[in-house]
């Protein structure tokens, strides 16, 4: 069969299997300029997606490169992220495997399990060998072939290289700095790329499996030096796909089904685990029993560790499950029977301007059982009319909210994506939950949401954007990592053009207190930004330009570092980046000389001695000032051009002070949240190794704190319209056969554990 | 039953980006507004007092994109530019003749009630006042004397001499803005289009009639909903901004007269025009952002008063400026209480609540603004004064409720949401009450008198975006309240003091959880210690000598759902294809309006309107 074209995956859609079969396949987007300046082997993609060849290749790079890759990890300060790349047609595992890896407790459970021994970091095995980087192929991520400016060149020079070597025609003419496709190649350029080729599952002591896989990732991004990077999952894939037929093809997938399929492999995995170790501890105790003389020591030891390990097995459920009761009625004999069901997310309907709130209430309403879908009694026996509904009993500490975006319609008999109007607010609460629930109230805040683009759910794309602990909402698109306003996150509702709409959404438990902390930082931060850049600009120009200033929302919050250098040929960008907003975070920044280069407006360099002055001058004109208003009318306009001066350093003061609270606060809540303190502690710990375990922490954090700066650029990119037509094609002509298909996809990936959804003739979905 | 999703749609080359993010299909070039009188069950609205008919269904024209502005809609569904503020439209609806009494609907406040706020007195209407007739855009506040009639309200910044020689006389001849509005060259205004017999037409209004003020994207129009069915549609005039989106606007209840109306908007901009209508002129305060650079998310006339009125900007202060006053850029002056001088320091969550950036007593009174506050860095979403003029609710985008004594400039209650963000808040007619809506999607009652959460009304399918009293259908113990929201339903509620009961559940369960009640005595007592998260007391430590109690600050702790009442609606229904944006009560209708230009004028069941027509 033939797969669809793929609507947004940009830079590295390719088919699994190009490395094998298919001829040199370049995209419009592409990273190496000319085949000459880098040995590319049998058409790896540009950012070695797979073959060891290509691993081998890159290692006998000069080792210039390695040079090149220190530095960028110095310059690479924007996320202290790793980007899941793109394998094939995998954004719906890009996008899961983002949201989850930003699920604070389900990342560090997947990092502690299985335990370790204490001479084992994530960083080393208990042989002391390092588990990251044994197979890695890691991409120098400055090759000078992939420095900004050689992009920039090679665009319009480079027609019979790349571009023409059997990429899609629709190659953007002019360079774009806001397509997609130059946000890719230029995120690439900027941090290593590591391809996920190896596994530990020796280390781990278990079989490989999608939990060893996926741990690997994780380990992987959690223990990289470098703060910019790409990963490509290809072992994950790999064993996803041999292990699932559905995930087989390089067809659109869907996410939340594979959200579904990963959480019940993760706990399948876990518990196969924990079941061998226990039969191994048996068969250990069984031995120990036979010899008659075991010391007090080796005893303790068997009873302490078979309860050690399989005792924190439960965690995904612990994390993701709730239960739900189904409460039948009986019409005919009044009985009420219940029957509680474990479900690791909910899949709601939706309805046309509705709320997530009132689609769950929805799920939970009344539910008549009649006609072809009578309910049996078990006390009148038999078939009888009844009424249903489904409450929550037991709340999940992360909800996962599925939306039902794709609805089979009998008269098309295929699955059609809805486009309505769903909002979804930042925190929520659970009404329909039953009388005896636990914690009822239970307040949930939006971490993360996965955004399906595309017209049918037969193709697409996926992108998440997750709430990072430190980095604010950052946006992820493959191998694109962007940071973006929190009020970006309520742009999915399912209305606006563009035909994308939120499909899963993550909420967390939390309390309302953490929410207020939470939001006087935000205030915190705003307001230093608001002034910062109140500051920089002439009274009364304000952010005219564009026709709407608007205090907090619109401060960007950060830019990658590399991009400034680029863009300086576009005027007005650079223009505007000439307003630089303090970081609500000031530390020094640790500048390679390679960064100030990169970064021609260093905005900080002039700030402390001005600082120093206004000091002084404040006081000053403070009683000038104060002499000059008691003064009568005739001084007015002397008063005034004191008050603006005034202004000025006032704001100059302001900055400080809002910077220097930002600074305690942070310090603060650093201090107060313990388990906050030791999840640093453990990723520096990881990072640097154990044996310098103590010191990391503190690089750690000054590295996190030296990486906020912020800048403004305006984004606007149109996309060509030729790039529309194709696809919508396809969707007519590919979607019916794969709806069959999709339609009589085996029960067994339907239902394995929960995915619960509400009984009903609409239901399969995909 | 399903729709069909729409056809792939991207991208677009050409589309208006309604307020509420949604799309007009086609974009429509044709400038003038639609008048339909469509019938049906769908366009009745059937409750208690009997049914309400759709009268007029106004499509007002979305007017196209400035010339000067690229294309609106950015085609990428993944661009990250922020867009700028928008709003559904609103309405400033104004009668100009005096209205006649509600009197037989109204009793004096029972004293009973043990009101620790007790300053309103509602005794016999006085029937001259003009102000105790105003009617503000929600409906909400016409019938309550202001400080115009109660010699016990204090106006705001009457302490502040210099203040006073700018206050207007009644009496003396309305000042009218300097700029005319048609012969003016200014870059801000695109267009004005007056209507052709724009004179003729406003000396047959009738002085019972409506006017109608809205916003709609760019444009403003000024509609007389009173004149015959094919003019009716037409705008006396219409305003076309050149970049300034208004977001809201108000119309001095007090000033407004038979040849006078003063009307005040908030762009999104961060501009603010006074205009005069019958003059057709114009001032600009805040021009080039000079005080604030922010947009404006609610604008209102100070009660009872001629010049001054308050403006809620999206970095979450609130200026009062004065139409008289010229600008002059601002600095914040430090205030040497230690309440106000607070800064926020992170050990604690201490972000103080109200932070006075000038205060109303201030000396410097030469220029704009009078009275700036800092209630938070979220954004302000909307704000309403009592009607006894003394207080005000604030609702914000963090989801917290502030009571304010704007007259003291101090904090008296702080309420958090279910959850999510509050959109919209109203005064009930008496003061009693408060009405927020938000993104739980729950309409909340919240008593002022007795400090703590009434009622939570389930009934919406998605948030709710604006809510009003139905003045003519309360009295003393029964209230009426509409409410309308993103799920395109138009809800009424009937509220009655009596009638609420806690959930059965929560007699049974006693969980610690449940158990929260904010009553001030109680919270008085509550400590740190408190097992509950955010039962935290604090006050603010410039205690006014007088009724301390009342004034100290209760940061209100979030109620359970199993200990708070709830409200069924008496009628709900989907009423428009958008999502909804405005609703208002009139003495003969019912007016909505949804983010798309459809204003939906319902007539009142005929025989009950009775009570009204005195």
């Amino acid at each position: 069969m033939t797969y669809p074209p793929l609507r947004f995956s940009f830079a590295v859609s390719l088919t699994e299997n190009i490395h094998e079969t298919q001829p040199l396949r370049r995209l419009p987007g592409l990273l190496y300029p000319d085949p000459d300046d880098l040995p590319l082997t049998h058409g790896c993609s540009p950012f070695a997606l797979t073959s060891a060849g290509a691993a081998e290749d890159r290692s006998s790079l000069p080792p210039q490169g390695v040079t090149t890759r220190e530095k960028s990890a110095n310059m690479a300060s924007f996320f202290n992220r790793m980007r899941s790349s793109a394998f094939g047609n995998t954004c719906y595992c890009n996008s899961i495997l983002q949201c989850l890896y930003y699920s604070v407790p389900f990342r560090e459970q997947v990092i502690n399990y299985p335990k370790r021994t204490p001479l084992e970091s994530v960083t080393t095995t208990s042989t002391g060998q390092s588990r990251i980087d044994p197979n890695a192929i890691i991409l120098p991520p400055n090759h000078p072939s992939l420095t900004p400016a050689r992009l920039m060149k090679q665009q319009p020079q480079g027609p019979n290289s790349a571009r023409t070597a059997g990429g899609p025609p629709a190659a953007p003419k002019t360079e774009d700095k806001e397509h997609p496709d130059y946000k890719k190649r230029v995120a690439q350029a900027r941090g290593p790329t590591i391809s996920m080729t190896y596994d530990n599952t020796a280390a781990y002591g278990m079989p490989e499996s999608l939990f060893t896989s996926l741990k690997d990732i994780f380990e992987a991004l959690l223990a990289h030096k470098s703060n910019v990077g790409v990963v490509s999952p290809n072992k994950f894939l790999e064993v996803l796909k041999r292990e699932n037929e559905m995930f087989r093809s390089a067809m659109h997938q869907d996410a939340h089904e594979f959200l579904n399929l990963l959480l019940n492999e993760v706990v399948a995995n876990v518990e196969a685990h924990s079941k061998k170790l226990e039969v191994e501890e048996e068969e250990k105790r069984k031995g120990m029993n036979g010899s008659a003389d075991k010391t007090g020591f080796e005893q303790a030891l068997a009873s302490a560790t078979p309860k050690a390990v399989p005792g924190n097995t439960g965690w995904v459920h612990e994390l993701f499950e709730g239960t739900l009761t189904s409460e039948t009625k009986c019409l005919t004999c009044e009985n009420v029977s219940q029957r509680d069901e474990a479900f690791l997310d909910l899949s709601v309907d939706l309805d046309e301007h509705s709320s997530v709130t009132a689609c769950l209430r929805k799920f939970s309403e009344e539910e008549m059982l009649c006609e072809r879908n009578k309910f049996h009694c078990d006390r009148c026996g038999g078939l009888q009319e009844a009424e249903k509904r489904m409450k929550i009993k037991r709340l999940p500490k992360i909800l996962a909210l599925h939306l039902k975006r794709f609805k089979y319609t009998e008269d098309l008999q295929r699955l059609q994506k809805l486009f309505h109007r769903v909002v979804y607010p930042y925190h929520l609460r659970l009404f329909n939950t039953t009388d005896d629930a636990e914690d009822p109230d239970r307040l949930y805040e939006l971490y993360a949401v996965v955004v399906h683009i595309g017209g049918g759910p037969y193709h697409g794309h996926y992108i998440s954007i997750v709430k990072t602990q430190d980095r604010g909402w950052l946006l992820f698109d493959d191998e694109m990592v962007e940071p973006v306003d929190k009020s970006y996150v309520q742009n999915f509702f399912g209305d606006r053009p563009g035909l994308a709409c939120a499909y899963v959404l993550f909420y967390q438990e939390t309390t309302l207190e953490a929410v207020k902390k939470e939001q006087d930082a935000e205030s915190l931060a705003a307001a230093a930004k608001a002034i910062g850049e109140m500051s920089k600009e002439p009274v009364g120009l304000g952010l005219k330009t564009n026709g709407f200033m608007n205090g907090i929302q619109h401060v960007k919050s950060a830019v990658s570092p590399t991009t400034p250098t680029i863009e300086e040929t576009n005027g007005y960008a650079s223009l505007d980046k000439a307003v630089t907003e303090p970081s609500p975070i000031v530390e020094p920044i640790p500048q390679s000389p390679n960064e100030v280069t990169a970064l021609p407006q260093i905005p900080t360099s002039g700030m402390p001695n001005e600082e120093v002055k206004s000091k002084k001058e404040r006081a000053k004109e403070e009683k000038e000032r104060k002499a000059i208003a008691r003064l009568s009318a005739r001084q007015e306009e002397k008063t005034e051009k004191e008050r603006r001066k005034n202004l000025e350093i006032k704001r100059k003061e302001m900055v400080r002070k809002v910077v220097e609270d930002t600074k305690a606060a942070i310090e603060a809540s650093k201090a107060s949240k313990v388990e906050e303190d030791h999840r640093v502690a453990f990723e520096n710990g990881t990072k640097e190794g154990p044996k310098e375990g103590h010191v990391a922490p503190l690089g750690g954090l000054s590295r996190f704190k030296s990486t906020s700066k912020s800048f403004r650029k305006p984004r606007i990119f149109s996309r060509e319209p030729g790039k529309e037509e194709p696809i919508a094609d396809a969707d007519e002509d590919v979607a019916s056969p794969t709806g069959h298909e999709t339609a009589e996809k085996p029960e067994k990936y339907k239902h394995r554990f929960s995915g619960l959804r509400k009984k009903g003739s609409n239901m399969k979905l995909l | 039953m399903f729709v069909l999703p729409p056809p792939p749609r991207y991208p677009i080359s050409q589309t208006t980006s309604s307020p509420n993010g949604g799309t007009v299909q086609n974009p429509v070039v044709e400038m003038s507004n639609v008048l339909t009188h469509p019938s049906g069950p769908e366009y009745q609205l059937s409750v208690g007092e009997g049914t309400y008919f759709l009268q007029d269904n106004l499509h007002f024209a979305t007017p196209p994109p400035h010339p000067q502005d690229g294309p609106i809609t950015n085609p990428n569904p993944l661009a990250t530019t922020p867009a700028p503020p928008k709003a559904g439209i609103k309405l400033s609806i104004c009668i100009t003749s005096p209205r006649k009494s509600l009197t037989p609907l109204y009793r004096q406040a029972a004293p009973s009630t043990g009101s620790n706020l007790g300053t309103y007195s509602i005794k016999e209407h006085e029937k001259e006042s003009r102000s105790s007739h105003d009617t503000s855009s929600d409906g909400a506040t016409p019938h309550f004397p202001s400080s115009s009639t109660s010699g016990r309200t204090p106006i705001f910044g009457e302490d502040n001499s210099a203040l006073t020689p700018l206050a207007g006389k009644e009496g003396v001849k309305r000042k009218k803005p300097k700029t005319n509005l048609v012969k003016s060259n200014s870059q801000f205004i695109s267009r004005v289009i007056p209507h052709d017999q724009l004179g003729k037409r406003l000396q047959d209004h009738n002085a019972e009639g409506i006017f109608v003020f809205a916003n709609i994207d760019r444009a403003y129009q000024w509609l007389d909903l009173s004149s015959p069915a094919p003019a009716r549609a037409q705008p006396l005039m219409k305003i076309l901004f050149a970049k300034a989106h208004m977001l809201c606007h108000d119309i001095n209840p007090f000033t407004k007269g038979p040849a006078h109306i003063d009307v005040i908007m908030g762009a999104s901009t961060g501009d603010i025009v006074w205009f005069e209508a019958y003059s057709q002129k114009y001032v600009r305060i805040n021009k080039n952002n000079i005080i604030s650079p922010s947009a404006i998310s609610e604008i209102r006339w100070l009660p009872g008063s001629e010049n001054l009125f308050l403006a809620s900007h999206m970095d979450g202060t609130l200026i009062v400026y004065d139409k008289e006053r010229d600008d002059a850029a601002f600095v914040p002056e430090t205030n040497p209480t230690p309440a106000t001088a607070h800064i926020p320091n992170g050990t604690d969550s201490d972000f103080h609540p109200l932070h006075i950036n000038k205060s109303v007593n201030s000396k410097n009174q030469k220029s704009n603004p009078v009275a700036s506050w800092k209630i938070s860095n979220h954004r302000i979403l909307a704000f309403a004064f009592s009607p006894d003029s003394r207080h005000l609710a604030v609702v914000s985008e963090d989801g917290s409720l502030r009571i304010i004594n704007y007259l003291k400039e101090q904090l008296r209650d702080l309420y958090t949401s279910y959850y999510g963000a509050f959109t919209c808040v109203t005064f009930s007619p008496d003061g009693k009450y408060v009405l927020t809506g938000g993104q739980d999607d729950l309409v909340s009652i919240w008593s002022i008198v007795e400090r703590r959460i009434v009622a939570r009304c389930p009934g919406h399918h998605s948030w709710v975006t604006a809510v009003a009293f139905d003045p003519w259908r309360c009295d003393n113990r029964n209230y009426r309240f509409g409410s309308v929201g993103e799920d395109r339903r138009l809800l009424l509620w009937d509220f009655n003091v009596g009638m609420l009961r806690r959930p059965k559940a929560a007699s049974m369960r006693n969980r610690d959880r449940a158990s929260i009640c904010s009553y001030a005595p109680i919270s008085r007592n509550r400590t740190e210690s408190t097992q509950v998260p955010g039962g935290r007391l604090r006050s603010t430590s410039n205690l006014s000598n007088e009724g301390a109690d009342e004034d100290e600050l209760i940061e209100h702790e979030v109620e359970s759902r199993t200990v708070t009442a709830t409200l069924p609606p008496v009628m709900s229904k989907v009423i428009d294809e958008h999502p909804l944006s405005w609703v208002g009560f009139e003495e003969e209708c019912v007016v909505t309006a949804c983010g798309e230009g459809h204003v939906r004028v319902w007539r009142r069941p005929v025989d009950v309107v009775g009570a009204g027509e005195g």
